[in-house]
């Protein structure tokens, strides 16, 4: 699913990542451990094709990223990758179901993929929140600057897992959460994926949500730069 | 949800940033588009008097001068021509029609017009529309006046009512010809043009409120008479006073005109001065209508050659057009202002998105993981400004005709320019393209900048 061979990128002349061999197969759900600073964002944009290694590969479904094309590598994510960041997931001037449906205009393939399990995009939304424990028609109306953070990064799963993508990547989704939440959010992320046979990328600092995944990796223990030299 | 309808919601929720950007953007539309349509409709108002009118003959003056006066009555002529060379003109060959124009009295501030049954038969305004009456009809009788749709309006008159005209054009005249009152036989539909603030009368009568031959004056007691020198009509004008035979007037120092009783009675003067019936010797001008419009410069210059008196003859369609061009560096003036005062306001615009390409770094984040181009968030910057300056163009287009239907009456009653108001043409549509353009052209500026920002930024939300 994902492989990174000999991948070497450096930001301004400085090098920041050199990951000799990573290897993550299909519908694993990884755990990728790191402190802030370690080049954990840097591999994230690796992985979704925004930036490409100086050297070396990555290879996601099989695919060459670094050798596409920077507009072939946006449509190859918006049809392959979902996305959950640490915060602020929604654009503010769109309601809760544009928010949602957002990726399914920017890929066929998905929204495709999500009306084969609802009638219209809007429903196929509705009903991954039901999934998600918010009840649509009570938050429906509002802006999306007045929902919770709690209840804002569940619609951001809701919008990484619309029209089913190959592989969700989450970066720190729930440093903003409290400990309660947390867990919750996590097991609701994991429940989806299974669901759906999505590969599951999850990047974070905080070790505690270690014990729910599988495979763990520690940024450190593949990247041969060090961390201090990057800053 | 194409990058255009997300670019719709985003001013939708910016609307309160945008507002005076929305009010500056429309001002200037208003302004520019404004000034067009004033422009045109100036140009049509000039045009329409005279729209029938193949040729205006005058005694020798320049061609300005002689349009201004005859037909819009501003300003008074200095010569005045002989009657016989109207009718020496009326039987001249390839003449369909003319109609003499004799000017120089008023009634509280109103243009007097003096002429003939032809003016009523022939002449015609705005593409081919004819003198129409909403009460009453032409005069019949020598002593007749025919008011202007204005006049009857604002002065309250109507069809029988008792008219003294003044001497002079001056709002306030201090001599009156009083002793010859007129009756309102008819009342003229509204035409948009000069006529509506006029009153129509006989040669005829004009010549008998202006006579002082003794034939006339034998018949009724003359109290004092005062000469007035005045180039425009050189027979003497006397004031008489305000009783003489069996009429009676109640004289009120405040307001002229009110001197004579409501209703019209025939007096001795009408009679004496209708067994006379004399024609003036001299009138203003003489409208002309020709038989073929290829006969107009023949005309036109067999009338400036005249051996039996110089004469002008003006083509009116081309002096208002010299009239107009000698305006023009107003409107380019006016026209450089307005552009100016556009560009000002899509630099404010501008500046607005400028300002926000730093605010939105996480939101294009957001865009460019879902899949969204550098490019694509480029055009949602250009479809921004395209919407920002559509919104402002089309408030600019609602202000400008609010603007129009509030300014039209006030326009109309202050300078009897009669704004017509109408749909948007090709040239001023074309203008608001021309702006439209201009804010897409402009938004490349902040779409070239946050097209480089998210190609650095990626998806790095930790900004």
């Amino acid at each position: 699913m994902i492989e990174l061979n000999n991948m070497q990128f450096s930001w301004k002349e400085t090098l920041i990542l050199d990951i000799e061999h990573l290897m993550i197969k299909a519908n694993e759900k990884v755990f990728i451990q790191g402190e802030s600073g370690s080049g954990k964002s840097t591999l994230l944009n690796l992985l979704a094709g925004v930036i490409t290694p100086q050297k070396g590969e990555v290879i996601i479904n099989n695919t060459h990223l670094n050798t596409m094309k920077s507009s072939q590598r946006d449509s190859f994510r918006a049809n392959h990758i979902g996305f959950i960041f640490q915060q602020f997931n929604l654009i503010p001037y769109l309601n809760l179901i544009e928010n949602i449906i957002l990726p399914c205009k920017f890929s066929l393939s998905r929204k495709e993929k999500a009306l084969e399990h609802s009638k219209s995009l809007e429903e196929e939304a509705i009903r991954l929140l039901a999934n998600l424990g918010i009840n649509a028609s009570s938050v429906l109306k509002r802006s999306v600057n007045e929902l919770s953070i709690g209840q804002q990064q569940r619609v951001a799963i809701a919008r990484a897992l619309i029209g089913s993508p190959d592989m969700i990547i989450a970066d720190e989704p729930t440093s903003a959460l409290d400990s309660a939440h947390k867990a919750s959010f996590v097991k609701m992320l994991f429940d989806e994926c299974e669901k759906e046979n999505i590969t599951l990328v999850f990047v974070s600092h905080d070790e505690s949500l270690k014990s729910h995944f599988g495979r763990c990796i520690e940024l450190s223990s593949i990247n041969s730069v060090k961390v201090e030299e990057v800053e | 949800m194409s990058m255009f309808t997300l670019a719709l919601k985003s001013i939708q929720s910016r609307k309160a940033t945008f507002l005076l950007t929305f009010i500056s953007i429309a001002i200037s539309v208003m302004l520019l588009l404004g000034v067009q349509i004033i422009k045109k409709e100036a140009n049509s108002g000039f045009l329409q008097p005279v729209s029938g009118t193949d040729l205006i003959i005058g005694p020798k003056s320049s061609q300005i001068e002689l349009l201004l006066y005859s037909v819009f009555h501003i300003g008074t002529p200095n010569t005045l021509m002989e009657y016989k060379s109207y009718e020496r003109i009326q039987a001249s060959k390839n003449v369909k029609w003319a109609i003499p124009i004799s000017l120089g009295d008023s009634h509280k501030g109103y243009k007097v017009v003096s002429t003939n049954e032809n003016f009523f038969k022939h002449y015609s305004f705005a593409n081919d529309k004819k003198i129409e009456f909403t009460e009453g009809k032409a005069f019949e009788d020598m002593f007749h006046v025919v008011l202007g749709y204005e006049v009857a309006k604002k002065l309250n008159y109507k069809l029988g009512d008792n008219i003294v005209l003044s001497h002079g054009d001056a709002e306030v005249s201090f001599v009156h010809h009083d002793e010859l009152p007129f009756k309102v036989s008819g009342i003229l539909k509204p035409t948009h043009t000069p006529i509506d603030k006029t009153l129509i009368v006989t040669l005829h009568a004009m010549e008998a409120i202006h006579d002082d031959s003794p034939n006339h004056f034998m018949h009724r007691p003359i109290k004092k008479k005062i000469e007035h020198h005045d180039e425009s009509h050189e027979e003497e004008h006397e004031e008489h006073e305000e009783h003489h035979g069996e009429e009676h007037h109640e004289h009120n120092e405040d307001e002229h005109g009110k001197h004579s009783e409501k209703t019209y009675k025939e007096n001795v003067s009408h009679k004496v001065a209708k067994k006379l019936k004399k024609l003036p010797l001299k009138i203003s001008a003489v409208y002309v209508g020709v038989e073929s419009k290829n006969a107009i410069f023949g005309i036109q210059r067999k009338i400036n050659n005249n051996t039996n008196e110089p004469l002008s003859a003006i083509i009116p369609a081309l002096a208002v057009q010299d009239l107009w061009d000698f305006f023009e560096f107003v409107q380019i003036t006016l026209n450089i202002i307005s552009g100016l005062v556009v560009f000002i306001g899509l630099l404010g615009m501008l500046s607005l998105i400028l300002m926000g390409v730093q605010n939105r770094r996480k939101e294009m984040a957001i865009l460019r993981s879902i899949g969204a181009t550098p490019f694509d968030i480029g055009k949602l910057v250009v479809g921004e400004a395209a919407i920002v300056c559509a919104v402002s163009i089309g408030l600019g287009v609602v202000f400008l005709y609010v603007a129009l239907f509030v300014l039209s009456q006030p326009l109309y009653d202050t300078y009897g320019f009669y704004l017509q108001i109408q749909p948007l043409s090709l040239r001023e549509l074309a203008i608001l393209a021309l702006i439209e353009c201009s804010a897409i052209l402009i938004s490349f500026i902040p779409a070239y900048r946050i097209y480089k920002q998210s190609l650095i930024d990626g998806m790095n939300t930790h900004i």
